[in-house]
């Protein structure tokens, strides 16, 4: 047995208008994890606890919840491996959420960004043309296994950092669940689904790898690039900057062997788009009077012929 | 015949550099922002490379990694582009690639990782680099230069070779994300509780800060995609290091560098002002080392540095 400090967020937004903490103090099995310690706290010490909490095994995504900083599944984390030397664990709700009571959060923001991308198939043939259930091959259930593992229970978005200063943002887990049917070839809106992913800010993702603390290994990152090469493979939205940025990057790569960044700045807002270049003006000013402005033309790097080669070896048509 | 890309007489043969001998060899991989909006960064490097006796071979003809935005649209390019830097240090005899980006550091690892797991993959990108008579044989391994600063150099020697000790400057460290997550690929450090920056900060006589920003993410890769979304981002990590008490910022990373640099005038607006100054990480360690600071490339900075090194007098 050891002696564990649950030092935990107490706040009802009914009744309080700023949030206090409160330390409770409990014997548990040093095998313990954090969620059964605050079950053990809510039985026996205060019963006003608040916490979501269904399944205790990982699979129900209810009990997400930041410990010591980190968010995580409160059910999959073990207590000793987070109290510090007094054996104190920090408890928080998630952020990038408002809380409601204790350690509950209002997830309205997150499951309406599951809404828009209609997260149930929607075959372009009907039912009744079909004998049999609509088959798919192994090969194929392959690629949605790991984005269908979801658990939904919004670790990834509580991670992001967009999220965090720009709600608009699809964020990481609708993404990755936007892939699982992007990619099911029994789905009939491909191109539907992508123009709306790539509406609800697609290319926002800033590669911070934040979510790759997924609980299930979903890798909301990697399906976040997914969608993209499928965006840019069915040609959806590709005057927007998102397409436009990662077109004239390659472009200037094949053709200098290095991403001019001039080129790619005015590829990106546009070169014609003087609005938008009238907004970075002022940034690349004040770096001009620093002489660091990047050069408008590159040199072509040694051998730039090599990269070419490599890049007309590989390049699928589209 | 191999595709050797740098004179001759700079080729070693079969022998491969020992990292106990006298003068270190590392093959330098500078990446393309050091190249051209920070060269600065270039310069500090090179600087700091010859107060350390450690000779730094750059890959002229290496083309870039990626950027994390090949691999939006052909992740098999973003492999293959890197294999061919790779096979360029390898026919030079080097087994090391010293990167000063973050962001070239976690896709260039990937890469690597990527094609010593699978044959397929090697084989696919070998087949490709036979055209132009080159070949990865897959022993490069991709080192940031703050990793070789810790493990070849080490914390202890370093200190005794600074010259000009911060006197407890509180400096806020800020990693950037690619040289720390993902795990599996780059594993070098915790990527949760990283301290790699704070130990070189107080090995050069500073006060590292503890935050919460320092291993969030600068927003580099969506600045042009949205207004003001990443500006919030540098604004709010920015706002928590000054609140932390922190007095200047420290990066291993170029692009970090232009956000935080670039964008804390424009974050004002919401956050408050913060205009903390950003060093490169070799300008820094350069600095302490007994580099002329007007060597460094400080003029360059958006947000001079010099005024705080001024006023904590560690130049004049």
């Amino acid at each position: 047995m050891a002696q564990v400090k649950l030092d935990i967020f107490r706040y009802d937004e009914a009744v309080d208008a700023v949030p206090h903490r409160d330390t409770v103090e409990i014997d548990v099995p040093i095998t313990m994890t954090v969620l059964d310690a605050l079950e053990t706290a809510k039985a026996e010490v205060d019963g006003s606890i608040s916490f979501r909490r269904s399944c205790r095994s990982a699979i129900c995504g209810s009990c997400s919840m930041n410990i010591n900083g980190v968010t995580g599944l409160a059910c999959k984390t073990p207590c000793k491996s987070v109290m510090n030397d007094d054996g104190v664990i920090q408890i928080d709700p998630m952020p990038n959420f408002q809380p409601m009571k204790d350690l509950v959060v209002h997830m309205d923001p997150f499951w309406d960004k599951y809404t828009r991308l209609k997260p149930y198939l929607q075959p372009a043939d009907r039912d009744e043309d079909h004998e049999l259930e609509r088959r798919v091959s192994p090969a194929d259930m392959k690629k949605l296994v790991d984005a269908a593992n979801c658990v939904m229970c919004a670790t990834c978005y509580a991670l992001c950092p967009v999220v965090s200063v720009d709600p608009s943002f699809a964020g990481p887990a609708a993404i990755a669940y936007a892939y699982r049917f992007i990619e099911d070839v029994r789905d009939g809106k491909r191109k539907e689904r992508l123009a709306q992913i790539n509406e609800d800010y697609l290319w926002l993702c800033a590669h911070c790898y934040a979510c790759s603390y997924c609980p299930k290994h979903v890798d909301p990152h990697d399906r976040i690039v997914d969608v993209k090469r499928a965006t840019i493979q069915e040609g959806v939205m590709m005057d927007h900057p998102g397409p436009r940025h990662a077109l004239v990057v390659n472009r200037t790569i094949k053709k200098t062997g290095m991403l001019a960044e001039t080129e790619v700045i005015l590829g990106t807002v546009g070169r014609f788009n003087f609005r938008a270049q009238l907004k970075v003006a002022p940034l690349g000013l004040r770096m001009a009077v620093k002489g660091k402005m990047p050069p408008p033309f590159l040199k072509p790097i040694p051998k730039a012929d090599e990269v070419r080669t490599i890049f007309e070896s590989l390049e699928v048509p589209t | 015949m191999s595709s050797t890309l740098l004179p001759e007489e700079q080729a070693t043969d079969s022998h491969r550099h020992s990292k106990s001998s006298e003068m270190r060899r590392y093959g330098f991989f500078p990446g393309c922002v050091a190249k051209e909006s920070c060269k600065e960064l270039f310069n500090s490097t090179m600087l700091l490379a010859d107060k350390l006796g450690i000779e730094l071979i750059e890959l002229t003809a290496a083309s870039c990694c990626g950027a994390s935005v090949v691999n939006d649209t052909n992740r098999d390019i973003a492999r293959v582009l890197n294999a061919r830097t790779y096979a360029q240090a390898e026919a030079l005899g080097l087994d090391d690639v010293i990167t000063i980006c973050s962001t070239c550091t976690g896709h260039m690892r990937a890469a690597n990782m990527e094609l010593l797991e699978s044959e397929e993959r090697m084989n696919q990108a070998n087949s490709i680099l036979g055209k132009f008579g080159a070949k990865y044989e897959g022993s490069v391994m991709v080192r940031h230069l703050l990793w070789l600063l810790i493990d070849d150099i080490g914390l202890d020697k370093l200190s005794s070779m600074v010259v000009r000790p911060l006197n407890g400057l509180r400096v806020a460290p800020f990693y950037g994300c690619h040289i720390i997550r993902p795990e599996k690929v780059n594993g070098w450090e915790s990527a949760r509780n990283p301290h790699s920056l704070e130990d070189i900060i107080t090995a050069i006589g500073g006060e590292p800060i503890d935050y919460a920003g320092k291993t969030r993410c600068c927003g580099f890769h969506i600045q042009l995609e949205k207004d003001g979304v990443a500006t919030s981002m540098v604004g709010q990590n920015m706002r928590i290091a000054k609140d932390r008490g922190a007095e200047a910022v420290i990066t291993p990373c170029p692009l970090c560098h232009l956000a935080l640099d670039g964008y804390q005038q424009d974050a004002a607006a919401r956050w408050g002002r913060t205009d903390l100054p950003t060093f490169h990480l070799p300008q820094l360690v350069a600095l302490a080392l007994g580099v002329p600071a007007e060597k460094l490339g400080l003029n360059k900075h958006l947000i001079d540095p010099r005024t705080i090194l001024v006023e904590r007098e560690l130049i004049a």
